[in-house]
């Protein structure tokens, strides 16, 4: 019997990709497949140094591509396997995450941004969010967790597991080089302390019984001869993606209650616009705070019903990419007549002094 | 110690800066408070700049870059360049003076310029354990961990050399101390302060 990778809970204070391996253990991943790109390379480092203790593999592919694709064939086989990447790498893996959406494979995928376009930085960015909530050539049937804490990888990643297997749609967390590179207190769990069932794998091919006899043929198709059969192949991806979101959509709300401005902001930012409201209202500025956690599917009736709730007249999207966020905002929000003003700064940190002098700028 | 204190320590790849940054983080973390501490470097496997950000606060961290730092450490003449942006109106910003700088390298922006000559002290002891004392410097200048936590943390990274080799944490702690007594006197306005 392999020993469980944390029993208990216990104190931690270690970089995020150091978390990501833990809490890809605690979920039972079984299996990582990986190429080494700055700066999610120590997820594959400490996977490669800690798997082998608990009974798990790694293989480091010759390219993201491959790495994706080995993803997807193993969770076939029923295995609960895992990858991560950034920048170019995430672009070279869209193409099996395509395949995953395709087949319905419980994918998982951990996305630390870089600064872009091309090799861009190694260091920080929130530009990979259109590419992980709507990259390849589909619709953005997929699941995207946007972490802001150390314990949030921790926590989200075990989540993803269980999501990705339950609903079988590509789920991914995204965090950046800030998060994967730095160093924050937490505390790691044994999910099953927790209440958390683990969601167990199954294999998706290579079932018992006989075909047309025992059971129905198990059809992972991802290419159809008709124009008219993928039709139905994507509005049958679209119905089940629409049953699912209610119950994976997440959402933070803070601050908002008779707030003039609403600030939104994601994944890492939303740290410093936190502080930022706080800071705000204790000047009495009427600032409100709304982070969303999935940015697929996007908590949007819950954003309209935060602005409907608090009265805000304005919104402020800050995030650190050209408008990425903003975009997805301005779709999510169609119809509404909130202006949005926006603190755009791509590919590098933002802190709550910006936010707040952006807000005072605004009011 | 103020509720929060923001330090960006700077130097050549391989001067061991991030190491430092680690044990400090390391030691503050085991002290009970919060820390967070982000490398920065370029695409360099060596010779680039290297810059840590760290942050020691009583209450949770907000977002993990900041814009200037409450104390910035150059440790070169690139990296004096590189961290000028770091320096604000509020920052005591430190240079080792062991290398020529002329007067329009200064920050921009700082409340009080010190050359300190960490290097030219190390020479005393070991070049080895030249970020050792720039670490009893910034702990020095800000007291953002005790004295006793930082050993701690420091014979935890380096435990297993000291066990290998006991002359060196001897001399670890001879550094240590150096970098200490060497923020005491700059802090005194003593012989280490800046005079042009």
């Amino acid at each position: 019997m392999v020993e469980k990778p944390i029993t208990g809970s216990r104190k931690a204070f270690m970089t995020g990709n150091e978390i990501v391996t833990w809490a890809a253990l605690a979920s039972g991943a079984d299996i990582m497949f990986g190429y080494p790109i700055t700066p999610q390379n120590e997820v594959m480092h400490y996977w490669t140094r800690l798997a082998p203790r608990f009974g798990r593999e790694f293989l480091q592919t010759e390219d993201e591509i491959s790495a994706g694709f080995t993803v997807c064939g193993a969770v076939q086989a029923g295995r609960k396997a895992f990858t991560a990447t950034a920048g170019p790498g995430n672009v070279l893996m869209q193409e099996p995450f395509g395949m995953a959406e395709a087949m319905r494979l419980p994918v998982v995928a951990v996305i630390q941004q870089r600064g872009g376009p091309s090799s861009g930085t190694v260091v920080y960015s929130q530009q990979e969010v259109t590419l992980t909530a709507y990259g390849g050539n589909g619709e953005g049937h997929r699941i995207v967790y946007s972490v802001a804490t150390h314990q949030e990888i921790f926590d989200y990643v075990i989540k993803a597991f269980n999501t990705a297997w339950t609903y079988r749609f590509p789920t991914f967390v995204l965090g950046d080089g800030y998060q994967a590179k730095m160093r924050e207190p937490l505390e790691l769990y044994d999910p099953a302390e927790r209440g958390i069932q683990l969601v167990p794998p199954t294999p998706l091919v290579g079932l018992p019984g006989a075909i047309g006899e025992d059971r129905e043929p198990q059809h992972l198709c991802n290419i159809y001869s008709l124009e008219e059969e993928l039709y139905d192949a994507v509005l049958r991806l679209e119905k089940d993606y629409q049953a699912m979101a209610p119950l994976v959509v997440e959402w933070q709300e803070k601050n908002c209650d008779h707030a003039e401005l609403i600030v939104v902001s994601h994944g890492v930012v939303s740290r410093a616009a936190d502080d930022a409201v706080q800071a705000l209202r204790q000047e009495g500025v009427r600032a409100g705070f709304f982070r969303p956690v999935t940015l697929r599917p996007f908590p949007q009736q819950q954003l309209r019903e935060a602005l409907r709730r608090s009265g805000a007249g304005r919104l402020l999207v800050a995030e650190s990419s050209q408008g990425q966020l903003l975009r997805l905002l301005r779709q999510e929000l169609y119809g509404e007549r909130v202006p949005i003003d926006a603190l755009l700064m791509p590919g590098v940190g933002i802190v709550d002094e910006d936010i707040i002098a952006k807000v005072k700028s605004i009011l | 110690m103020a509720k929060l204190t923001r330090v960006a320590l700077a130097g050549e790849g391989g001067q061991g800066v991030q190491v430092v940054a680690e044990i400090i983080a390391e030691a503050a973390y085991d002290e009970g408070k919060q820390a967070i501490y982000i490398p920065n470097f370029g695409l360099e496997q060596r010779g680039g700049v290297s810059v840590a950000f760290i942050q020691v606060s009583d209450t949770r961290i907000g977002a993990p870059k900041f814009h200037t730092g409450d104390v910035v450490v150059a440790l070169s003449s690139r990296a004096v360049r590189r961290t000028h942006q770091y320096s604000g109106p509020q920052t005591l910003y430190v240079y080792d003076s062991s290398f020529e700088l002329s007067p329009q390298d200064y920050p921009p922006q700082a409340k009080q310029v010190l050359g300190i000559p960490a290097l030219e002290r190390s020479k005393a002891i070991h070049p080895r354990v030249f970020n050792i004392i720039v670490m009893g410097l910034v702990v020095g200048l800000t007291g953002i961990v005790s004295y006793d936590a930082l050993k701690q943390a420091l014979d935890k990274k380096l435990g297993y050399k000291f066990e290998k080799n006991p002359a060196l944490r001897d001399m670890n702690y001879q550094a240590l101390d150096a970098g200490i007594e060497m923020a005491r006197e700059a802090l005194k306005g003593g012989e280490f302060a800046h005079a042009e």
